[in-house]
Parts: structure tokens; C-alpha cells; sequence
């Protein structure tokens, strides 16, 4: 496998930037001109994204409401369904050249899962898999998320992981379409506050091991150039 | 992943490097996706296929392909009109994984030049191109 250049964004950041990032990302990952695979590591402002299967019906208020409380409804290009991000929740978009590594689909998002698994251990947080539901769960609960796109071999959006965001959000919608099952974040299963920068080192530290990646940068804005990220 | 020398490459089609292929029948081309597509994607859940009477460029993306929690885009082969889709597809999306050559085609096209199939990879030069 190419290596994992992990970077670790400070902040909340904008869904629609951080699109634009990725797409600039794979374009560069494309031409050639980015070597490395890369994960960025980050917590977003509030949102909702609708999967490419999304349907609105899962939104459960209207839009002037989530507006009236600054939250933006966006299309996202990734699958699965709606979905909500906001700061207390760790994201982590890998632009990953799935034809270099040789990796099948379901293999890479079996990775990605079990990257969420051993965070949430790692927070004494017994968390597993669900046959019939992609993601990461605790009995019937959702703790992290997967959603994926892949242009020309090239994967990125990723994953989500609940560490201690306000779960009300959730209640809005009907999480990844899904009907009578409740989010979960690593806050309420141990019923203390997490801190999420342990989080992101966490899941930082479990990409670089699953992924075989060299090293994990604190915003490397200018190692980054041409595509940096910004605010 | 299965093997090199398990994947189904027959010798009437042409791929791509985003590993579409194109199989001219008269003069209208077939177009679907190769059988270390489907087996890269995983169980395919969902085909989004054009409208017929859709006019694309060579290269240019025509729809996309779901499987489990990801959409991969899919590109034309060859450019032209999308003269008929495969309406199939939308209750049986397994069928990309089971017959990707057959009942898992996606569109056909009419293209505006059929010397654009010349510069489309043959079976063997696919083959070193998974060798890589």
C-alpha cells in the first residue's frame, strides 16, 4: 500500500470546504502530482448531508427550522442516506487510491469499521458490528458511520465517530433511513465527558496501524500546498 | 479480491481503464462493467443509469453504481447518444454482479465515432493493466 499521510485539522470546519479539499485531493492524487493517500482528520460545523439514496422524508423538520438554528441541509456525493455532523463528533475523509492498495470495496470500509472499534476500546466502549447495518454499534445504538464515494478508483469521503456531540440533532431525522434505533456517542455509553482531541489522536493513531501510514501532522497547512485546507 | 486468472475477460468486448466495457453490436455499442469491477464493488445494491436520448462525451460520467454505503461513478466509453438503458437493472442491480456481461449490461449507444472503440483496451492489454 502507497503510504497514509494523516492530518489532523484544528477547529470545525465547513462541510462544503472540506468537499472541495477532497476534490482537489483526488485530482491530485489522479494526476500524480499527490503520491501518498491521505487522511484528514477534523470535526465539522453542524449539518445535514443527504446520501446519494437520501430521500427528504428522513428529515423530520423543515428546513426553516434547521435554519433558524444555523444548520445547513446539504446534497453529499457519498452513499447512504442523511445524516448529521457537528463539532463533538470526529470525521475522517481518506482520499485512498483503492487500485493501488488492491483493495476491494467491502475490505476497505471492514477497515474503517474496525478503525472506529478499537477507538471506542480504546474509551472502554464495547462497540461491534451489525450484519445488516454498515457502521459501528453498541447493542442497537449507533456510534460511527460510514459513507463512501469512489472517483476513478479513487476513494474519499469516509468515516464519522460519535465522541460528544449533542445527540439531539439525531432526533430530527431518521438516521441513515433507518427507523427505531438511536445514535450513540462514546460520551453517553461511559456517562463521562470525553476529550476530543483524545479522540482524534485515537482514531489518527488506528488509521496509521490499519493502513500502514507513516506519520500523523498536526495542520500542515504549507506541507499540503497547493491543496491545503482551509478554514 | 479474486485472482487475475479468475476474472472473466471475454475477447468481444473492449475495456477501459475505469474498467467499463464496450461491445459494438451493429452500430450501436453496449456498455457495462467488467467482471473485476463488480468484484472490486462488492453486492451492487443500486444502478443509476441515464435517461435514453442523454447525449455524453467520451470519458464523461453517465450514472453510478451503489453498493454497500458507496457510490462509484461510471464513464463513458465511448461518446454518443444513450439510445436504450437497461430498465432491468432497477429491481435485479445484482445482475452487474452476477452476469456483468449479459444481464448486468447498463446503456447503449449510439456513438457519434465509432473509431473511438479502436482506442479502447483489448482483453490482453486490460489484463497487463490489472497486472499493473
Amino acid at each position: 500500500m502507497p503510504d497514509l499521510r494523516i492530518v489532523n485539522l484544528e477547529g470545525t470546519r465547513r462541510y462544503i470546504s472540506l468537499l472541495r479539499a477532497q476534490h482537489r485531493l483526488i485530482a491530485a492524487r489522479r494526476e500524480g502530482t499527490l503520491s501518498s493517500d491521505v487522511a484528514l482528520v477534523l470535526e465539522h460545523a453542524p449539518v445535514f448531508t443527504l446520501g446519494r439514496n437520501a430521500t427528504r422524508e428522513h428529515l423530520k423538520v423543515s428546513e426553516t427550522f434547521l435554519t433558524e438554528r444555523g444548520i445547513q441541509v446539504v446534497q453529499a456525493e457519498r452513499g447512504g442516506d442523511i445524516t448529521y455532523h457537528g463539532p463533538g463528533q470526529v470525521v475522517a475523509y481518506l482520499i485512498f487510491d483503492l487500485r493501488a492498495a488492491r483493495m476491494r470495496i467491502p475490505d476497505y470500509i471492514s477497515r474503517l469499521e474496525e478503525a472506529m472499534i478499537r477507538v471506542a476500546r480504546d474509551f472502554d466502549v464495547p462497540a461491534g458490528r451489525n450484519p445488516l447495518n454498515p457502521g459501528v454499534w453498541v447493542g442497537n445504538r449507533k456510534l460511527g458511520s460510514i459513507g463512501i464515494a469512489v472517483r476513478h478508483g479513487i476513494a474519499y469521503h469516509g468515516l464519522a465517530l460519535n465522541a460528544n456531540l449533542s445527540l439531539e440533532p439525531f432526533t430530527w431525522i431518521h438516521p441513515c433511513g433507518l427507523t427505531g434505533i438511536s445514535m450513540t456517542s462514546l460520551k453517553e455509553e461511559r456517562g463521562r465527558d470525553i476529550k476530543i482531541e483524545d479522540v482524534k489522536s485515537a482514531l489518527s493513531g488506528h488509521l496509521k496501524d490499519l493502513f500502514e501510514g507513516r506519520g500523523i501532522a498536526v495542520n500542515p497547512m504549507s506541507s499540503l500546498g497547493e491543496i491545503a485546507i482551509r478554514p | 479480491m479474486k485472482e487475475l486468472n479468475e476474472l472473466i475477460l471475454p475477447d468481444d468486448v473492449r475495456f477501459t481503464e475505469d474498467h467499463e466495457w464496450a461491445r459494438r453490436e451493429g452500430e450501436t455499442v453496449r456498455v457495462g462493467i467488467s467482471d473485476y469491477a463488480q468484484d472490486q464493488l462488492g453486492d451492487i445494491v443500486f444502478v443509476e443509469l441515464p435517461e435514453a436520448g442523454s447525449t455524453f462525451g467520451k470519458g464523461d460520467e453517465f450514472g453510478t453504481v451503489e453498493s454497500v454505503k458507496t457510490v462509484s461513478e461510471l464513464y463513458m466509453p465511448v461518446g454518443g447518444e444513450v439510445v436504450t438503458v437497461n430498465e432491468e437493472l432497477v429491481d435485479h442491480p445484482e445482475y452487474v454482479n452476477t452476469d456483468p456481461y449479459g444481464k448486468g449490461w447498463m446503456i447503449e449507444v449510439k456513438p457519434d465515432d465509432l473509431s473511438e472503440m479502436d482506442a479502447l483496451l483489448d482483453r490482453d492489454a486490460y489484463l497487463r493493466q490489472l497486472e499493473g
